[in-house]
């Protein structure tokens, strides 16, 4: 029931996400893009979407609930968005240039206009980066906070002032915060925007209607400026259905379309039905227990290693995931630029947890408790963790708690271990920064980890722009970060998603999003 | 009447079966059980009933009917003892209301009153939330939302029962008023409270089950049958048999509770 | 009668005092914070303190109390934290399903407990008295979300017969909104069958013991009529009772049922509430659950006077 906590999402090296594409293809989805070359994408249809919960609100400026994100991306259109390697392409701005690290020009795309008819230019991009940082509702502060102020070059450029070189803005303007709304909508009805997004977005679709806890319905915009490939469908139809286990049955027997995602104990029985085609969508995410460095027993860096050496990864991944991920190596996936292959998981020594235990002072073992969520995967996962514990005669005891509980007794530090369900960013700088930084402030460094080796690397990922020496960066930090422990890192999950065989033309990117512009139904 | 006391009574034996079995299984759990309830074995998991496991084994490979003798503890815990709370709280609160009357009658009842018109299962989860996961926290829980009931019953018994000749009698030989509640009251108003509290048990074991759905119950690795039903609820299509063992046992200990809840009910209270 | 209505009424404004305050004390006392749930992915501490201030989270609890109080005897129940919306739209919205799937339980419960119950009292001690009362028992000796579950997997998956999730208007779309409601009636109306075939069995039973029913049955009147003209009236009393108390259980209580097959009722969105820590909500809605569920108590009170006059001037 509270599933709120848990959407997880994948992993893989480059070379295996090809393969699992490759192997997709074969299978199911993308054999979407090799039946396509046999079959022309076809117009029509309402394409019915289960998602476990319904959207909060549709202004995205607002908006701070992660479901939200896989409707607006439909809807609306950041500046520039993510293609299936991570890689940034264009969207709304059809170019961009970085004069020095504190200046981002962005060149906009011409013949763009919202579904109310006006035209999106550099007076509306202004407006929206403007409502981001003043709105006093905006949830979209923190993710701008490095824009300083956005200037008008002409009508169709804009160059946004930095108040310090951020690598990472690029990335994070492929979401939420790149997102244009119509400046007019927003005068005439910005309070309505949250329930009613009529004539708000420039994307592939429309909105047409939100029934509250019933449905939401987009329809197709005839007038989208793009006029390669989609949109084809109609309209689609989201509508929540709570039970994972409901929800796939309602896939099953074709009373919808396309579920969010597949719970790892039903992959392997959802990949043998006919009916259905699963798409191994390989995530951002990084799941992870955070270490608390501010009490006894994990203030000691020996005991902490003691807990890393005594589990063992492999088994965890593939007798909870059910081999649905894979193994983490640190707070990065292997879907990023930045994955540093040579390093590899923590492996499981039971000697050297020994050796750990002593050296911290305490040979005959420790006794500490794993808070975590009530949720079947984590219960089953929190089992199996405290079996393998047990066998470097380590006691954990088990608080099993909501999802707001868990999110009170991270920020309070009420916790020895606590489980840290992150969906990941597009860039490396979203899953590291916020948690490993010494920052008054920010609430995600649950652990209080303040390390000036840490703190300096991660300077420095956001001052340096070239990918290369960047990587080298996250490489550095994720060794440091294994010997620190400020979180013992478990998995990087795949998140499988689930289509009708009708369903035909989904790209998989590893953000997790569902955008439906090219997808058609036979 | 009798005819029909009888008719009730041929079923009463089973029930009476049923609850020694579940009873005699809580206690001999650890000679009964043939596997360490909490052994994990990853590469065995979700295997098919047969002649190693009985009744297979769950999602991380334990044996399920270990787990279904050791979780009879705990369910039977559940639904006694959150029962006995509020059997035993309902009705001091009763005896305090009925018997002081006035402004504390007041009081009690319209709180009784307040918890009753709250949904029972929505009280219990905020309940439960509030005091944290685990056996102490449902117990507590099932317990405020059972109490009302307790009291209201034994406020009217209590008021049933001072009403009577020998209640004025005592008081005016100069019985103090604990001593009549005591010897005269509480026998007296006893035999509804036992009917109630012996149906209600049945009623515990299963909100012990549906709190575990909505995320609150017992602390893992320890189980109960509901926790067993709601971990093992993902995999009705894949691996039915870890539902079917604590299903069939909760189901059958509640049928049984219910058949002796009514044979009590027909031995102590011959009107029904 | 008028003068007992107005009583009653007065005697329930102390216990919705006492609801009010026992919510307000639990949630704030949960650990947890509307914000935080809502924005689990924000580093935005700034954002977060002034939408707490804005919503007045940043001050004692007395005052929060107070300060929500004050708005309520305005007839404000206030907005939603997480969606936004004043909260009477959000229950108003989702009184429907909750009430539709209430009465369709009900007349799934009476379907079963009638022809049960009656055979069972009038063929008491035989072998179909016995097979009645444990069938009966059957709906509610099983966790209602397996029931569910396993309805679904029966009929849904299996059978294709009835859809597996969601729910579609009856008033709107009468044959579909019934098909979408039948098997979450049917889960719930099982374990209610067997509430009310055991309060209707032995309410017969005792009025199969009465004088009158002696009386008839000397004129040599069958079995059958006798039943029907002079047990079956007096025997209604408690099942008009149980009903009663159960319409309030149900509209409110039905969380897992609607949880399980995704249907926009009033019970889920208490625990949605709940979940999100969403005070306004979780306040607003259990104060009508509470008022709604004294009101219908007054009414079958009522309603007994109506039936039989003897309790009335008891």
């Amino acid at each position: 029931m509270a599933a709120t906590a848990s959407e997880p999402a994948g992993d893989f090296t480059r070379r295996d996400f090809m393969k699992a594409c490759a192997a997709a293809s074969a299978v199911s989805v993308v054999g979407l893009v090799r039946r396509a070359t046999a079959e022309a994408p076809k117009k029509g249809g309402t394409l019915r979407v289960g998602f476990y919960i319904e959207a909060a609100t549709m202004d995205p400026h607002l908006s701070g609930s992660k479901v939200d994100r896989q409707i607006y991306h439909n809807i609306f259109e950041p500046l520039v968005t993510l293609d299936v390697k991570l890689g940034i392409k264009p969207g709304l701005a059809e170019s961009w240039r970085q004069p020095d690290s504190k200046t981002l020009v962005f060149k906009l795309r011409r013949g763009v206009k919202f579904h109310d008819g006006t035209d999106f230019n550099a007076e509306a991009a202004r407006f929206n980066f403007d409502r981001m940082k003043t709105e006093p509702k905006s949830v979209r502060k923190g993710e701008v906070a490095s824009i300083d102020s956005v200037d008008v070059l002409d009508s169709y450029a804009i160059k946004l002032n930095l108040k310090r070189p951020d690598a990472a803005l690029l990335a994070t303007l492929t979401d939420r915060a790149g997102m244009m709304i119509s400046p007019k909508v927003v005068q005439e009805r910005g309070a309505e925007l949250g329930r009613n997004a009529r004539g708000a977005g420039t994307g592939p679709f429309e909105f047409v209607e939100w029934i509250k806890d019933d449905h939401l319905l987009i329809k197709r915009n005839e007038s989208y400026w793009n006029k390669e490939g989609g949109p084809y469908l109609d309209r689609i139809r989201y509508r929540p259905i709570p039970d994972d286990t409901v929800k796939l049955q309602s896939l099953q027997a074709g009373e919808i379309d396309v579920i969010d995602y597949v719970q790892p104990r039903d992959v392997a029985a959802v990949k043998a039905d006919r009916n259905v085609a699963v798409v191994d969508v390989p995530s951002l995410a990084d799941f992870a227990y955070q270490l608390n460095h501010t009490r006894p027993p994990f203030n000691n860096k020996a005991l902490r290693q003691a807990l890393a050496h005594s589990l063992d990864l492999e088994q965890i991944v593939k007798g909870v995931w059910l081999n649905v991920g894979r193994p983490a190596n640190g707070p990065i996936p292997p879907t990023s630029w930045a994955y540093d292959k040579s390093i590899a998981p923590i492996k499981r020594d039971l000697a050297k947890a020994r050796a750990k235990l002593a050296e911290g002072g305490q040979s005959g073992g420790f006794t500490f408790t794993m808070t975590t969520n009530n949720l079947p995967i984590n219960i089953q996962e929190a089992e199996v963790i405290q079996a393998q514990v047990r066998e470097a005669s380590i006691t954990m005891k088990i608080k099993l708690v909501d999802a707001a509980t868990l999110l009170s007794d991270g920020n309070s530090r009420n916790f020895d271990m606590i489980s840290y369900q992150w969906s990941g960013r597009p860039d490396p700088d979203g899953n590291t920064y916020q948690f490993f930084r010494t920052t008054p402030g920010t609430s995600l460094n649950w652990s209080g980890i303040s390390n000036p080796q840490i703190d300096s690397l991660l300077d420095r990922t956001r001052e340096v722009s070239s990918q290369a020496e960047r990587k080298k960066l996250y490489g550095e930090l994720t060794r440091l970060l294994q010997d620190e422990l400020p979180m013992v890192f478990i998995v990087h999950p795949v998140e499988p998603k689930a289509f009708s065989p009708r369903v035909q033309g989904y790209e998989p990117i590893p953000d997790g999003m569902m955008r439906f512009k090219d997808v058609w139904l036979r | 009447m009798v005819l029909h006391r009888a008719a009730r009574a041929r079923l009463a034996p089973f029930g009476a079966a049923v609850l020694v079995a579940a009873v005699l299984v809580a206690l001999g759990a650890p000679l009964l059980a043939p596997y360490d309830p909490l052994e994990q074995n990853l590469g065995l998991a979700l295997a098919r009933p047969g002649r190693a496991h009985l009744l297979g084994t769950d999602n991380i490979g334990r044996d399920v009917m270990s787990r279904v003798i050791w979780g009879t503890r705990v369910s039977l815990v559940a639904g006694f003892a959150s029962v006995a709370v509020a059997a035993v709280a309902g009705s001091l609160l009763g005896v305090l209301a009925g018997y002081a009357g006035g402004r504390a009658d007041g009081l009690v009842m319209r709180a009784m009153d307040a918890v009753l018109s709250f949904p029972p299962l929505v009280l219990a989860l905020a309940l439960g939330a509030v005091l944290g996961a685990g056996l102490g926290g449902v117990l507590i829980a099932l317990g405020v939302v059972y109490t009302p009931t307790f009291a209201r019953l034994m406020r009217g018994q209590v008021l049933a029962i001072t009403a009577r000749e020998y209640v004025d009698a005592a008081r005016a030989l100069g019985a103090p008023g604990w001593r009549i509640a005591w010897h005269h009251v509480l026998p007296n108003a006893a035999p509804p409270i036992v009917v109630q509290a012996s149906l209600s048990v049945a009623f515990a074991i299963l909100a012990e089950a549906s709190l575990s759905f909505l995320g609150l119950g017992i602390q893992p690795p320890g189980a109960s049958w509901g926790s067993m039903i709601n971990a093992g609820r993902g995999y009705l299509q894949q691996a039915p048999w870890i539902v079917f063992g604590p299903g069939a046992a909760l189901f059958v200990t509640v049928v049984g509770l219910n058949f002796v809840g009514d044979a009590i009910r027909d031995a102590l209270d011959p009107r029904l | 009668m008028g003068r007992l209505v107005l009583h009653r009424l007065a005697a329930t404004v102390p216990v919705l005092l006492l609801v009010t305050a026992g919510v307000f004390a639990l949630l704030h006392l949960t650990p947890g914070d509307p914000i935080d749930a809502m924005m689990a992915e924000s580093v935005d501490a700034e954002a977060k303190a002034s939408l707490r201030k804005e919503l007045g989270l940043d001050r004692p609890i007395h005052e929060q109390y107070a300060a929500w109080m004050r708005r309520l005897l305005r007839g404000d129940l206030g907005r939603s934290i997480r969606n936004g919306e004043p909260v009477i739209e959000n229950v108003s919205r989702r009184i429907r399903p909750s009430l539709e799937l209430a009465l369709l339980a009900m007349a799934v419960s009476l379907l079963i407990a009638f022809p049960v119950g009656i055979v069972s009292a009038a063929r008491r001690n035989t072998a179909v008295d016995r097979a009645g009362t444990s069938f009966a028992l059957f709906g509610i000796c099983m966790p209602n979300f397996l029931l569910a579950l396993l309805l679904i997997f029966l009929f849904g998956v299996t059978l294709r017969w009835l859809p597996i999730s969601g729910y579609t208007d009856p008033v709107e779309e009468p044959l579909n909104g019934l098909r979408s409601l039948l098997l979450p009636a049917v889960t719930l109306g099982l374990a209610l069958a067997a509430v009310i075939t055991r309060t209707l069995r032995s309410s017969m039973l005792e009025a199969l013991g009465e004088d009158y029913v002696r009386t008839a049955r000397a004129k040599g009147l069958s079995e059958w009529r006798v039943i029907r003209g002079h047990v079956l009236k007096n025997a209604l009393i408690p099942v008009v009772t149980v009903l009663g108390l159960q319409l309030g259980t149900l509209i409110g209580g039905a969380v897992i049922t609607e949880y399980v097959f995704a249907l926009p009722g009033v019970g889920r969105l208490v625990v949605e509430a709940v979940f999100a820590r969403d005070y306004p909500l979780v306040q607003g809605v259990i104060l009508l659950i509470a008022l709604g569920f004294i009101l219908s108590n007054l009414l079958v009170d009522l309603l007994y006077g109506w039936i039989d006059p003897r309790i009335r001037y008891r």
